[in-house]
């Protein structure tokens, strides 16, 4: 009772289990090393494997619009882009939108940023350069950069997030929308929507696509901090689309278990922007509860061989009581 | 699936229990027969004590006869050797004397005879020793008689027993009137000696001289020291001719008893023996084979690390220490849940550490790491690419390994002349990753993840660095089979990590 207060902030595991929270070690003996296969790991780690695998399985992703693969490329940006407004470049091999840079306006001296930022060609180059070095790559290996066409993310999210563009995580586990969150960016995680760098996660519900609760550094938040939207109002159209795309994952990659990012094109409707084969865990905080009841409800109760939309049906109308 | 599982975790135990077993018993045998012991032993002693024999020969057959330490009590003969070319060497165990004999020569003849001791922990135990009939009296006039029974009486105010009293009286500064009447004022060992026994003798007190060698540090060319020995309450005691003190002096060898000749030679003349000490302080390690073959256990002990060269021991004595810091970082990471920078980053620092000392390699490493993102925060400036980037990184960490290193001898810094030992290359890599997360995630999480990596470094500093749990991981090496099972144990640990007892606090609902 003195001097222990500070262990309030602390859960016992068994609360911790009771409550079925999924742990890191659990997570990753359990779940990602029995049924996602290593082997698999480069169709989500490349880009640009993931782009072609899904088309192959019939899911939107942005438009690519070229690759480049050796340096001696890089001088031809403008040649590539010619005939877009606007264009993303990210790597290939990168994680957490590290190394993305959205090019909104450009001359052929000059480049914006979504972010107002001003860049001359050489910055650009410059960046281009870094990404094939392997700066942002997973293990610094050499890398290549994709050039996309820029997401016109849907306005209706606009007042949520603060710059950058924001997502919809779904965790796929055995081909079953399982859990989702809505990522927003703030000025604190700099634009980009990680939870660990200060983004703002919204849970949603798996039937509904509605707000459920938000949380920022893992404290429940009622506002988004720059918007001072209210996020409990949050709703996510197009929801069986987006669940679909989730869902069609595990046939486009195997992984029994990954997290699917998801944005909403203004024209185009919801589409893929990158699979995760190790999607992490603030999820469940968002969601207000853990993940390992859902997995065992799922391993023990849910069909099997079921395709895409049949799974997508059965979790929005069945699952979960 | 969930079977399999089981069987893992199952035969990892069945593993752990074996090799808890298996290193039990191999410690029981070490302990046992090679003489390892849980503490780190002091390491043993040795002691080299070289007996140089200059004489010059007469022509006649030689026959040099050397007294040898007596042994037993102590300590214990590693190594004997004599050089002494062309003679022949024989050994009377008995009067424990060593005899070089050889044909008449004629240049002047220098031998050597060496030996090397080490602490004998066993043999700590008294010798019977006989009990010597009362000693003859010594011839004196009537003068000296007088002033001899003078002394005994005097000496009676001295503090201690009688021999004490007697050497007391006779070391007295100034002397006493009748101590010099009855020795010269500046008087040798030798000189006391015999007084002290003439005197003892008086009083039926047995005595005897004994010569011996204070054992320190790199003695060279000296004479044995002499001491006495007097039968007292039934048994022989040691008293120092300087002092009094009774017992036999720490670090002293006895190379004689009784008054027979150190070195005696026949067919020579101008005779004179010298000893030199030297101490070598060897590990325990190197005499547990002399050990195991006095148990007749030597044939696992010639496939063991310490059967090694001294070098590749140490080599060794430093890789042995790795399990164990490995297990620590496992457990950082996957029980507490700690990110650090890199997965083995911390431990690298933390055995650079342990080459720098503490404080010292803290302050420089942390200086380096603050001068290399300064320096990395003006590279970015240029743009470069990455591995030019990295390298040049890697090159300022060199050039400020070198200036420090050089500023801190001229400037009698110990401190910066430490930061030679760190790894460059992994130093560099840790601020070419602090720098990126500086960029991406902000200064707080570039912040948060070098210092939880000093964090484990330094526990795991602790760890590695205490005397007692390296020489427990050298000595009983067998412990890193234990590590490497329990390791993989952890490798099956599904349970929370601690701080994710924290993290997802939040998910339980209260009350």
């Amino acid at each position: 009772m003195f001097g222990f207060g500070w262990l309030k902030n602390f859960a016992s595991p068994s609360e911790l289990r009771k409550a079925g929270v999924l742990g890191m070690n659990r997570r990753n003996f359990n779940v990602i090393s029995k049924y996602n296969n290593r082997r698999l790991y480069p169709l989500v780690d490349d880009k640009v494997q993931t782009k072609f695998l899904a088309q192959k399985v019939g899911i939107t992703t942005p438009h690519l619009i070229g690759v480049v693969s050796v340096q001696n490329e890089v001088k031809n940006l403008l040649e590539i882009v010619k005939g877009f407004k606007e264009f993303v470049v990210k790597p290939a091999h990168g994680s957490g939108g590290k190394g993305v840079l959205v090019i909104k306006r450009y001359t052929p001296t000059e480049f914006e940023t979504t972010s107002g930022r001003l860049l001359t060609f050489n910055e650009v180059y410059q960046h281009i350069s870094n990404i094939l070095s392997g700066l942002y790559s997973l293990g610094g290996q050499y890398d290549v950069a994709l050039i996309e066409e820029l997401v016109h993310f849907s306005p209706i999210f606009s007042e949520y997030s603060y710059q950058g563009v924001p997502d919809v995580r779904v965790i796929v586990y055995k081909g079953y929308p399982t859990m989702s969150m809505m990522r927003l960016s703030t000025k604190a995680s700099g634009g980009r929507a990680n939870l660990h760098q200060g983004a703002v996660g919204v849970g949603l519900d798996i039937k509904t696509g509605k707000s459920l609760k938000g949380v920022m550094w893992n404290m429940p938040i009622e506002f988004h901090p720059d918007t001072n939207a209210d996020l409990s109002t949050l709703e996510v159209p197009f929801w069986r689309e987006h669940l679909l795309i989730a869902a069609k994952g595990y046939e486009m990659t195997g992984l029994g278990y990954l997290g699917a990012d998801i944005v909403l094109d203004e024209f185009r409707g919801p589409m893929m922007l990158e699979l995760n084969a190790r999607p992490g865990l603030a999820i469940q905080i968002a969601n207000g509860k853990g993940l390992a009841q859902i997995l065992k409800k799922i391993d023990k109760y849910y069909p099997k061989k079921l395709s895409p939309e049949e799974r997508v049906d059965y979790v929005l109308n069945k699952a979960g009581k | 699936m969930l079977k399999k599982f089981i069987s893992v975790r199952f035969i990892l135990t069945i593993g752990l229990i074996l090799s808890v077993c298996f290193a039990a018993y191999s410690i029981y045998y070490k302990i046992r027969y090679w003489g390892f012991d849980w503490a780190p032993k002091k390491s043993t002693t040795v002691w080299t004590i070289e007996a140089q024999i200059n004489f010059v020969p007469t022509g006649e057959p030689i026959k040099v006869s050397l007294t040898t330490p007596k042994v037993s009590k102590e300590y214990k003969i590693l190594d004997e050797d004599v050089v002494a070319d062309g003679y022949k060497v024989s050994k009377d165990t008995k009067e424990n004397r060593i005899i070089l004999s050889s044909a008449p020569r004629e240049e002047k003849q220098q031998l050597y005879y060496r030996i090397l001791l080490f602490d004998n922990e066993d043999g700590k135990g008294k010798i019977p020793a006989p009990v010597p009939s009362n000693p003859e009296k010594p011839i004196l006039d009537e003068q000296k008689m007088a002033v001899a029974k003078e002394l005994l009486e005097l000496s009676a105010k001295q503090p201690g027993n009688l021999p004490q009293q007697v050497i007391r009286l006779l070391n007295q500064t100034p002397p006493d009137a009748t101590v010099l009447a009855f020795l010269p004022m500046k008087k040798s060992q030798k000189e006391i000696a015999e007084a002290t026994m003439n005197l003892l003798a008086l009083k039926n007190v047995p005595t005897r001289l004994v010569r011996g060698i204070k054992l320190e540090e790199n003695k060279k060319s000296f004479t044995p020291d002499l001491m006495i020995e007097a039968y007292t309450e039934g048994r022989w005691t040691l008293y120092s001719l300087k002092t009094g003190k009774k017992g036999l002096p720490e670090d002293f060898v006895v190379i004689q008893r009784g008054g027979d000749s150190l070195l005696d030679v026949e067919g020579g003349e101008d005779s004179v023996v010298k000893y030199s000490v030297l101490k070598s302080i060897s590990s325990s390690f190197n005499l547990a084979r002399h050990r195991a073959k006095l148990a007749n256990q030597t044939t696992w002990f010639d496939y063991s690390i310490y059967s090694l060269p001294l070098s590749e021991q140490n080599t060794l004595k430093w890789l042995m220490i790795f399990p164990l810091a490995i297990l620590i970082i496992v457990l950082m990471r996957n029980v507490i849940g700690v990110q650090t920078m890199g997965t083995f980053t911390p431990m690298l620092i933390s055995m650079a550490l342990v080459k720098t000392g503490f404080w010292s390699g803290l302050i420089c490493f942390s200086f380096i790491i603050f001068i290399g993102l300064l320096i990395r925060a003006l590279l970015s400036k240029l743009n470069l690419l990455l591995v030019p980037r990295i390298s040049a990184v890697v090159i300022v960490v060199i050039l400020m390994m070198q200036a420090l290193t050089i500023c801190g001898y001229q400037l009698k810094l110990d401190i910066a002349a430490s930061a030679v030992f760190f790894p460059i290359i992994i130093t560099a890599w840790i601020i070419e990753r602090a720098s990126i997360t500086w960029e991406e995630d902000g200064a707080m999480n570039a912040t948060k993840e070098i210092v939880f990596s000093v964090l484990v470094a330094i526990i795991t500093y602790f760890v590695i660095c205490n005397e007692y749990i390296r020489h427990i991981m050298f000595a009983f090496n067998e412990l890193n089979l234990v590590i490497l099972f329990l390791v993989m144990l952890l490798g099956t640990y599904t349970g929370y990590r601690l701080t994710e007892l924290k993290r997802f606090a939040p998910l339980v609902k209260k009350g």
